[in-house]
């Protein structure tokens, strides 16, 4: 049985309310998208629709010494094992609690699954004027073998306020997962927002993660992609400008092996005049490993005096790595800076021979180098501990023990 | 230190070097001058361990081994330092970052301990002082936006870090303004003791009004074609290179 009759089944004994029932058969209807879909030409669900899941979660227990070790170390966490709320901080002018329901925008089929079935995830509302010291982190373990997980997660920003939260959705299940994680942050006015994904998953697991960000006036907001593994992987990154002065930033940084997959959707959606977004994507692909990037800018026709950059750099280390890059802009205002760039290459020779004439071996050289490309990213996150396990995660994955710190 | 026989070298059908025969000791200078396309690079080039060149012919020991046997990074870790007439750039590392990557992988090869970072700091410190080199510069990312005096002044940095046994400056004085020139070789002088050795590459006698050579070699069309003490480089200056090739 694929998974959309298994969905299907599961759906009949869920009580569904009417409103629910309703998205859940436009799901059906449209069902999981395939190549023929444009925003899913270069990625493929066909194998994974396929496989068997489990879609009861089996809770287990945590021990303290497996937070720890995934932890950045960071003091507020909050800790969800197989979809339930095991931890969470008390933080002043913080209120955290887990899933409650919202309706949304997005009417594509894995989106309007989750808005149908999901019964888990977190809800962050920070009060206005408040400046959250310290990172939040966020932590979700599973243990289920074989496990459909389903998130749906919401913050909400007071005016004035400013948060930093970093999110690390972790299988530890040793099979064959998949994990749809849904999640709406709202933006207040003179918010700022910064929001870090680490996505370091084994080869069996597989994420499909929609944000949708929705920003007014005078805020920033930016969020950091940092792929270090993981057997599939679909970020669709959303953001929308409803006034004037808001900033979006996003940074991503994909580096895989194997025959690991990673793919960037972003769009940003610049509805209101005198607003700002960069993007800057840095792919780095070994072995068999294969990535897309999409990114979109939309500039709607009142929406003057925008500023907007966006660059996708790709390294392609082996001869049977790919990677598939489309920019996408579409401008509706005449009075606009728009500029994006897209790269791929190879390391440079002359800069190789260069390094081991100084006595740095050709692993560790071409570590360097790597680390080189990707360092604009890496070295602009806030977080220490984030910048430090980034670098880690690189030497780690390159094979070589340098610190990439001074 | 180092003994160069009969070296044969080139680019795929494309002879170079037509057999090289040189010996550098401890404690000596040498300078190579030779017009364009002599292949004063391509020996520098060789002797860093290159391989875009194939090397036919002849042996290069270095303090007893064969250098022609050992990969760059090897030849580094035994005390060879190539100055290069163009520095590469590498955005995204810092100079710290890579000297001390370049330090540390070096002292792992012959079997020590990286540097404390705060002696790091330190050494670094001082040899900026000799170069006088400023503040910021460490911070900087590798070559990158530098002018042709601070990609050479931070070729004479990294000597000064890694303290090679065997410096080759390749063209080290081209780029260089009169106070530049003047610092730079200050330092490669400061630099000096009787257990290391240098081999000048040069177009012009201007460099080696600084850094005074013990010996003065011509190369022409892949070959030495004469040797002698400091006085031959005037004689070059004075006379050109047409006097010693036409003969």
């Amino acid at each position: 049985m694929g998974l959309i009759d298994n969905l299907a089944k599961y759906a009949q004994h869920q009580n569904l309310s009417k409103d629910k029932r309703v998205v859940f058969d436009s799901f059906i209807k449209k069902g999981f998208p395939t190549n023929s879909d444009e925003e899913w030409k270069y990625t493929s669900l066909k194998k994974i629709v396929k496989s068997e899941y489990n879609l009861f979660p089996e809770f287990s227990e945590i021990d303290n010494s497996i937070i720890n070790k995934y932890s950045l170390g960071i003091k507020d966490k909050i800790v969800f094992v197989d979809g339930n709320l095991v931890f969470s901080p008390e933080i002043k002018g913080v209120q955290i609690t887990g899933f409650s329901d919202f309706d949304c925008r997005n009417n594509d089929a894995i989106s309007e699954l989750n808005s149908a079935l999901a019964k888990s995830g977190f809800t962050i509302i920070i009060e206005k004027d408040i400046v959250v010291e310290n990172p939040i982190e966020i932590l979700f373990f599973n243990f289920t073998k074989n496990s459909f997980s389903q998130y749906r997660n919401r913050i909400i920003i007071g005016e004035n306020s400013e948060v930093k939260i970093v999110e690390n959705i972790q299988d530890l299940s040793k099979s064959s997962t998949l994990v749809n994680h849904f999640t709406h942050v709202s933006c207040n006015k003179n918010t700022k927002v910064e929001y870090n994904k680490i996505q370091n998953n084994t080869q069996e697991s597989k994420l499909i993660d929609c944000m949708n960000i929705f920003q007014n006036q005078d805020s920033v907001c930016e969020v950091n992609t940092l792929i270090f593994g993981g057997g599939f992987i679909r970020n669709n990154l959303n953001f929308e400008q409803n006034g004037s002065n808001c900033e979006s930033n996003m940074n991503g940084i994909s580096l895989l092996d194997a025959n690991q997959f990673a793919d960037n959707h972003t769009f940003v959606d610049h509805k209101t005049a005198h607003c700002r977004s960069n993007e800057m994507y840095k792919g780095i692909y070994l072995e068999d490993s294969r990535g897309v990037f999409n990114g979109k800018i939309m500039v709607r026709q009142d929406a003057q005096k925008i500023d907007a950059f966006q660059a996708n750099n790709n390294l392609l280390l082996s001869d049977n790595s790919t990677i598939d890059s489309k920019p996408q802009l579409e401008i509706y205002a005449d009075d606009v800076k728009c500029s994006h760039g897209c790269t791929i290459g190879q390391l440079d020779e002359e800069a190789l021979f260069y390094m081991r004439s100084r006595g740095i071996g050709i692993s560790e050289a071409k570590a360097v180098l790597t680390y080189a490309f990707a360092s604009e990213v890496i070295e602009s996150l806030s977080i220490p501990e984030l910048k430090n396990l980034s670098q880690k995660l690189l030497a780690h994955k390159l094979n070589v023990n340098l610190d990439f710190s001074l | 230190m180092l003994k160069i026989k009969n070296l044969k070298a080139g680019i795929e059908e494309v002879q170079i070097l037509k057999g090289i025969n040189l010996e550098v000791n401890s404690g000596e200078v040498h300078a190579i001058m030779g017009p364009n396309g002599s292949g004063k690079s391509t020996l520098s080039s060789v002797i860093a361990g290159k391989e875009d060149y194939e090397v036919g012919n002849g042996s290069v020991d270095f303090l007893g081994e064969n250098l022609l046997d050992m990969d760059p990074e090897e030849r580094a870790h035994k005390g060879v330092f190539l100055s290069f007439q163009y520095p590469i750039e590498i955005p995204g590392i810092s100079v710290s970052n890579f000297i001390k990557t370049s330090l540390t992988e070096k002292r792992k090869a012959l079997g020590q301990d990286p540097l404390p970072v705060k002696d790091l700091l330190k050494m670094m410190r001082e040899k900026m002082e000799l170069l006088s080199i400023k503040k910021g510069y460490l911070s900087r990312n590798m070559n990158e936006g530098f002018s042709g005096g601070e990609k050479k002044r931070n070729e004479i940095f990294q000597m000064a870090m890694l303290e090679p046994k065997l410096s080759i400056l390749d063209e080290t004085d081209s780029g260089l303004d009169i106070d530049a020139l003047r610092i730079v070789a200050n330092g490669v002088n400061k630099l000096r003791t009787k257990d290391n050795a240098t081999i000048l590459i040069t177009h012009y006698q201007r460099l080696l009004e600084h850094i005074v050579p013990d010996f003065v070699h011509v190369l022409h069309d892949g070959k030495i074609i004469k040797s002698g003490g400091k006085e031959l480089a005037l004689e070059l200056e004075e006379k050109g290179y047409d006097w010693i090739t036409k003969k």
